[in-house]
């Protein structure tokens, strides 16, 4: 037994004590074990994925074996090690702030089943990411569609809270459908549940077969990873759930989808057609900016970060369906960089979207409102809260040095090699997808000026504001925790690339170019043959070696080479970046300090042309900030006017004007209605055929009788 | 837009070679009287009768004349008795005594000499204190060539230009407006509604000038000084030159 | 019976029951006087709805046991009719049968009565925070009335730091931006809100009276030369035309004329003063689409204006030159001659300043359909000037009320449709252009003599109003005078305040970097409606 199988062996464990003890234990002293449960078994997450991802043998592992349903054999490769200990690293912090952010319903709603049921979830994610059969992953599926319904619907005295977890259920049972299918095609494959003779029959799988297990998947997996067009669960279950339920929904069960989609999709059953990736590429684009659209308009914080998800969720399913196409063109190195990417980005999501909810859920329970036009001014109050909330606001923003920087960075560049495909038609959809992700960067700025300027800075829009204090000490420090991993990831890529490129090995099998994208700046010359002499002459002559000896690791610099033509096609340096920037930000510090010895700091009033004071109600609101956003993509938003009332309290005289909108999401629009609308047709003529009379029942006999007549005179 | 651009070359130089040269068009100023010595007292005493804000004092056969409070009704000049002789020079701005005296050294600025920001209130005004501070944008008076600038809000601004008496409505944005400036400030007050009230006040709603409120720095007078004199008082005020009579 | 006549018979007729008063103090100005009650509304509506006369202005007087309200209606024909309409309340009675929910353009006069002698109007919506800010004045002070004390500040008097705007609009996420008291760079202070969700304005409620100096006030008990002094500079930047008001009232009731030369170079100086006033104008417009070079063409012109105006009146904004009876000095005709070359350079100027801008698309961009007020909407807002002109109301007091000398230029009215930025722009260059014509022409042929008539008998409790077409439109001066000949009440009804009444409609519904350009073509001045 290697040390990562004990590690998980003992996380299981863990658990099993952890939900005992909570159903034995009283319920004064519920919180408090939930933060140490919770973040004892994120940690051991954490440790047994790094355990293998820093090159441990990964977990194969036999517990026993019941005849007839095969063995409870546990696996762990480098790729589930990765999306473990993302998990972990969500699970760690949200547990601790959930031990403050639960007493909020002592006495109102069970903090035990709260307890149990994300204990019972952070089991089933684990069993689902250390499985290597086909049942087992479904049956962990199935545990992560329940419990985390269980957890949505916490809140369940609450009509809105009961129907939006409804509807998470049903559309996930939908997706779990579309997958128990595809499985089956698998499994019918290679006649076993097994991964490695999955794996083994991929090859004989005819076309047709791998389009449906392709589609299947893809929008089976999707759904709980909250793509377009299967998304709309997700915003209305993060603003029904608990802050930290949708924390951990948001850091973890997303990935999920992402897990299901890569692993049979790139490992099971590799697509080997163009076409695919492409709809994988075109979906995450179209997600990614249907998702930030509605992110930039809505005033709830929650609904906010939840439609911001459904655009990082796109970024990430876009770098696949560009790892996909090249992998399928036979651009491993370039799959293998779009990999890479993605499960950066993937990482980063997990971690600031994690730390904004849990921000959203302190503004909520100090504040009483999410409402962005009742919000402001909170940094005033709420200081810390509001550091830990920018860090994950520039992050999400994609602002070096924070680490959304660097992943879409690097899906950015992946799209750009889309020019060295054959096909022009392909081409061109990577330029639209491109051109999505793009606007879809600078609108998540808009989006995230928008809350945190509106939610932090300004004058306090609602009394309520006013009387908003910091958070207790444990839960500011559970938003520290990613808030700095945050940072670490944007400032230290090299060191993550290539940890991100082991998980990435059983996608992408042939090569590890993604490695190559830290060249070895540190080695010692001479250059082990894999840079040329003058290469690295030239960029240790800009300082590429700065930290050699110091640091450990290939480098810092991220690089990718082209080949003997083109040495450097893409570059960044974000670790040298930093340093530079806190060298001339902490000089001009020291610079002015001295400078200006006798300067003194004067405190004015904000300038307001001079009035007595300035109420809330005359500075901007959030709905305001977006509405050119709102205005210029009106065709997207179609909203419809429901209240448009002039009053004159006399002639020309004008009195109140009431207005009011109201917006279906374009995908309800566009897709859901269309498909219920067909649904309901069909069932309604199906519904005619029933007339009740025997002389139709058998005119539809004898019909289907004749028909099959016909049929085998034929064959 | 190139056509803009031709018709703007075309139009040549039109600037005023002030400071460099006294500007001699006619019309740049309304001008003052002139302290004026007459035949006899009496004389003098009705000259001096006809002035409605008591600019002009008689003592005896001789008519002084307190250029602060002048608002060029011409009733001393256009009347079918004795006249005041006139002058039509515009070096009117002056530094108050208030401002030289105790605990406030003049020391004009040096950080002023190179460029000024401007931040214009207007307090009450007629209208023509500001239409004149207008015109220096004007390419006859050209201020941007002197380092002096217009700026819309007081964070910017090192001299704050008051026209007006200071309305009652006035009285706090002015106040906060000059709270909002950054240190070193001056104040100029311009016209003679901002030095004393003018026609306006004081009364129960407008003030007897900017001095009530605020330190002044500047005085220019003149209703309204013309663009000329409010160049001359930005000279002052910058340290380019001393003050006019004093 | 002339139809000036039937109109006076027609409203004998029709309130037969009631005993109005109705006189003929000169061929155009008909008075009536209604006594109490309501009867004097029922008049202005049918005035204004039926018979098309525009309302022109109240006048609220404290007249003993009285409220004393004047009404004061023209119309466009030509030759026109001013008519007169007064009732009195008594001053026991609470409230005063309002006009405004009739007859919208009286709405702001209004509010300021209610302001200035603290009488409530029965039936208007909206009275209160107007000329003394709510944040700043509590309740019960009005220094209109003949009790107050106006010398003194009063200092103790319980300010509103809580004040909040009045908003309408009921949207979520709505708000108020604001803009001032101190605004932009050469800005007179005004507090607008503009109520929005972001981008558009939705309704945009200018609040004025931060220069309010009470000049109605400060006049009272002044002598004639005295209030001169304040009618000319209340507003510098049409001191002509309001001095021009000022005494042609005090002509009337000293029953003088001013002699034929003065009463030439008053057109002239008239005309002048409204060519430099409308360059001005044309110099904000094409500074608030920052225009920079244009700007500066504008502005050269207008320099070159002020200076020509103190080279032959002395004082660049014309300070000193009206008095009753004439003006104080005599300009030389060689001056005269000069000035008439001098504007053809300056006519050649602007005319082509105005094709440029003409063909300058970035420019016409911002301005057309840009701002636009209807005709309608003008019409019941009583608009004047440039700005109703733009909306198709031909209206001009030179052409429709010929005075002082008026009758003797043919005053072309332009006027536009479309009542959009671009039509106020091109009927400001148009009356530019008609003004150096008109001056051009009195230059030419100046009748020689006095510029003064000396008024033999100083008018005693006598009163007059007098009205003329100022730069932004009709500008109305009301005067009383007592037993010594001291005024007794002074009333303005300047241009700008009837046309800021009705600047929000030219903002709303537009975005809010339009709202500057507006508020430039609009050329409004505080100065004059705060007064």
């Amino acid at each position: 037994m290697s040390l990562a199988d004990g590690l998980l062996v003992l996380f299981f464990a863990f658990l099993g004590v952890a939900i005992i003890v909570t159903l034995v234990s009283s319920g004064r002293s519920g919180p408090l074990l939930m933060a140490l449960f919770g973040a004892a078994s994120g940690a051991l997450l954490v440790a047994a994925g790094a355990v293998i991802l820093a090159g441990g043998r990964p977990v194969d592992l036999s517990l026993w074996s019941i005849p007839g349903l095969g063995a409870l054999h546990l696996a762990l490769d480098p790729l589930s090690a990765l999306f473990l200990i993302v998990a972990g690293l969500v699970f760690l912090p949200v547990s601790i702030f959930s031990a403050g952010y639960a007493r909020r319903y002592e006495g109102r709603y069970s903090l035990k089943a709260m307890a149990v049921n994300s204990y019972a979830l952070f089991a089933s994610i684990a069993l689902l990411l250390s499985t290597d059969s086909l049942l087992l992953f479904l049956l962990a599926w199935e545990g992560v569609a329940l419990f985390s319904y269980l957890l949505v619907n916490f809140e369940h005295d609450h009509a809105p809270t009961r129907s939006a977890a409804y509807l998470f259920l049903v559309m996930a049972e939908a997706g779990t459908a579309a997958v128990v299918v595809a499985f089956m095609l698998l499994a019918n494959g290679a006649h076993s549940f097994d991964f490695a003779e999955i794996r083994a029959a991929a090859s004989s799988a005819g076309p047709g077969i791998r389009w449906a297990v392709f589609l299947l998947s893809f929008f089976g997996f999707g759904v709980k990873a909250g793509i377009v067009p299967v998304n709309a669960w997700l915003p209305r279950a993060h603003p029904a759930a608990p802050a930290n339920v949708s924390a951990i929904m948001s850091g973890t069960v997303l990935n999920m989808g992402l897990y299901g989609i890569l692993r049979t999709n790139g490992d099971l059953l590799p697509l080997t057609q163009v076409a695919p990736g492409v709809i994988v590429l075109l979906v995450g684009a179209l997600s990614a900016i249907v998702g930030i659209l509605y992110a930039t308009t809505a005033n709830d914080l929650k609904t906010m970060l939840a439609h911001s998800s459904i655009e990082n969720i796109g970024i990430v399913v876009a770098g696949f369906g560009g790892a996909f196409v090249f992998a399928a063109s036979g651009r491993g190195d370039l799959a293998a960089i779009l990999v890479t990417a993605a499960l950066y980005h993937m990482t980063n999501h997990s971690l600031y979207k994690s730390l904004l909810f849990m921000g959203a859920g302190s503004v909520d329970e100090a504040v009483g409102t999410r409402d962005l036009d009742r919000l402001g001014g909170l940094a005033r109050w709420m200081p810390l809260t509001s550091i830990f909330f920018l860090a994950g606001a520039l992050s999400i923003a994609a602002i070096p040095p924070f680490n959304g920087f660097v992943s879409e960075w690097l899906t950015f560049q992946g799209i750009l090699r889309s020019a060295e495909l054959a096909s022009r038609a392909v081409q061109v959809a990577f330029v639209l997808a491109g051109a999505c992700l793009a606007l879809t960067a600078a609108l998540a700025i808009t989006c995230f000026v928008k809350a945190f300027a509106m939610g932090f800075l300004g004058v306090a829009r609602s009394p309520e504001v006013r009387r908003a204090r910091e958070r207790p000490l444990i839960t500011v420090f559970s938003l520290g925790i990613p808030a700095a991993l945050c940072l670490l990831l944007g400032i230290l890529p090299t060191y993550v690339i290539p940890a991100l490129d082991r998980a990435a090995r059983p996608v992408v099998v042939e090569t590890s170019s993604a490695v190559e994208l830290v060249p070895p700046f540190f080695a010692p010359p001479p250059y082990s043959g894999e840079l040329p002499e003058g290469f690295v002459r030239d960029f240790h002559d800009i300082g590429a070696q700065v930290g050699q000896g110091l640091l450990p690791g290939r480098g810092l610099v991220v690089l990718h080479r082209g080949g003997p033509d083109r040495h450097v096609v893409f570059a960044m340096a974000p670790s040298y970046m930093i340093l530079l920037l806190v060298l001339l930000g902490g000089g001009t510090y020291v610079v002015v300090r001295v400078a200006s010895r006798s300067r003194s700091l004067r405190r004015a009033r904000q300038w307001d042309g001079g009035l007595h004071r300035l109420p809330h109600e005359l500075t901007y609101t959030a709905t305001g900030f977006s509405n050119p956003v709102r205005v210029i993509f009106r065709g997207i938003f179609r909203p419809r006017t429901i209240e448009d009332l002039h009053e004159t309290m006399s002639e020309h005289f004008r009195g109140p004007i009431r207005r009011q909108y109201e917006e279906v999401h374009v995908v309800t629009r566009l897709f859901v209605k269309p498909l219920t609308r067909s649904a309901r047709w069909l069932s309604d003529n199906l519904a005619r055929m029933h007339s009740g009379k025997i002389n139709t029942y058998v005119g539809y006999v004898l019909i289907t009788l004749a028909v099959f007549v016909v049929l085998a005179w034929f064959t | 837009m190139a056509g803009w651009f031709l018709k703007g070359v075309a139009l040549g130089v039109k600037t005023t070679k002030y400071p460099r040269r006294a500007e001699q068009a006619p019309g740049v100023s309304p001008g003052l009287p002139r302290p004026t010595r007459f035949l006899d007292a009496a004389q003098a005493q009705e000259v001096a009768s006809r002035c409605p804000t008591g600019a002009l004092s008689a003592s005896g056969s001789e008519v002084a004349v307190d250029a602060r409070k002048c608002i060029h009704c011409y009733r001393c000049l256009r009347s079918d008795g004795a006249a005041m002789s006139w002058s039509d020079d515009y070096d009117w701005a002056d530094v108050p005594e208030s401002a030289t005296g105790q605990g406030r050294p003049l020391g004009f600025e040096p950080r002023f000499r190179r460029s000024v920001n401007i931040l214009v209130v207007d307090a009450g005004d007629c209208g023509a204190c500001l239409n004149e501070i207008a015109q220096l944008a004007a390419p006859q008076y050209n201020l941007h060539r002197l380092g002096f600038f217009l700026t819309p809000t007081p964070r910017h601004a090192d001299l704050l230009m008051v026209v007006g008496p200071v309305t009652d409505a006035m009285r706090y944005p002015l106040l906060a407006a000059y709270e909002a400036m950054p240190e070193p400030k001056r104040v100029m007050a311009v016209g003679t509604c901002a030095l004393g009230g003018s026609v306006f006040g004081p009364s129960f709603i407008a003030g007897g000038g900017v001095a009530e409120l605020l330190p002044v720095d500047v005085e220019v007078p003149g209703n309204p000084p013309p663009p000329l004199a409010i160049l001359h008082a930005l000279r002052v005020v910058s340290g380019q030159i001393r003050g006019a009579r004093r | 019976m002339t139809p000036r006549e039937l109109i006076a018979t027609e409203i004998r007729s029709r309130w037969s029951e009631f005993p109005l008063t109705v006189e003929w103090p000169a061929p155009d100005r008909l008075r009536i006087d209604v006594g109490e009650g309501s009867t004097a509304v029922d008049i202005a509506e049918w005035l204004v709805d039926e018979r098309g006369f525009v309302f022109a202005g109240m006048a609220v007087r404290e007249h003993r046991r009285y409220w004393r309200i004047h009404y004061l209606f023209y119309d466009h024909g030509i030759p026109g009719l001013w008519i007169q309409v007064s009732s009195d309340t008594s001053r026991e009675q609470p409230l005063i049968p309002s006009l405004a929910s009739r007859v919208h353009a009286a709405d702001w006069h209004e509010r300021e009565a209610e302001d200035h002698f603290g009488i409530l109007f029965e039936g208007h919506p909206r009275l209160g925070d107007f000329v003394l800010h709510d944040e700043e004045w509590p309740e019960g002070i009005s220094p209109m009335r003949k009790s107050f004390d106006a010398s003194e500040r009063i200092l103790s008097r319980g300010t509103r730091p809580d004040w909040s705007p009045r908003r309408i609009l009921q949207e979520p996420g709505a708000f108020a931006m604001t803009v001032g008291p101190i605004y932009g760079g050469l800005s007179e202070p005004v507090h607008f809100l503009l109520e929005t969700t972001g981008e558009n304005v939705v309704r945009a409620f200018p609040r004025l009276f931060f220069k309010y100096r009470a000049i109605e006030k400060r006049a009272e008990g002044l002598d004639v030369n005295g209030a001169l002094l304040l009618a000319e500079r209340f507003s510098a930047t049409t001191a002509f035309a309001s001095s021009f008001a000022f005494c042609q009232a005090v002509e009337t009731m000293a029953d003088i004329e001013a002699p034929p030369r003065a009463r030439t170079l008053r057109v002239l100086l008239a005309e002048l003063e409204r060519l430099r006033r409308h360059v001005g104008s044309i110099r904000g417009i094409c500074g608030s689409t920052a225009l920079a070079v244009a700007e500066s063409r504008a502005g050269y012109l207008e320099e070159e204006l002020l200076r020509l105006s103190g080279e032959i009146g002395g004082h660049r904004y014309l300070f000193g030159l009206n008095v009753p009876g004439g003006l104080a000095a005599d300009l030389a005709d060689g001056a005269c001659r000069l000035l008439a070359e001098r504007l053809a350079e300056i006519e050649h100027a602007l005319a082509s300043l105005r094709r440029m801008l003409g063909t300058t698309s970035s420019f016409l961009d911002r301005l057309e359909e840009v701002g636009v007020v209807t005709s309608e909407e003008a019409g019941y807002h009583g608009l004047v000037g440039p700005v109703a002109r733009a909306s198709n109301i031909v209206c001009d007091l030179r052409a429709a009320h010929p005075y002082s000398g008026y009758e003797r230029f043919a005053v072309a009215v332009p006027h536009e449709e479309e009542g959009d930025g671009y039509a106020r722009l091109r009927v400001l260059f148009d009356e530019a252009l008609e003004s150096a014509r008109i001056i051009r022409s009195a230059a030419r042929d100046l009748p020689s003599g006095a510029v003064r008539t000396p008024i033999e008998r100083a008018p005693r409790n006598a009163w007059a109003f007098g009205a003329v077409e100022a730069p932004g439109g009709a500008s109305i001066h009301w005067l009383w005078l007592d037993e010594e000949g001291r005024v007794e009440r002074y009333r303005i009804v300047p241009p700008s305040f009837v046309n800021w009444h009705g600047f929000h409609l030219a903002a709303e519904g537009f975005a809010f970097q339009d709202f500057p350009i507006i508020l430039s073509t609009f050329a409004l001045s505080v100065a004059e409606s705060d007064r």
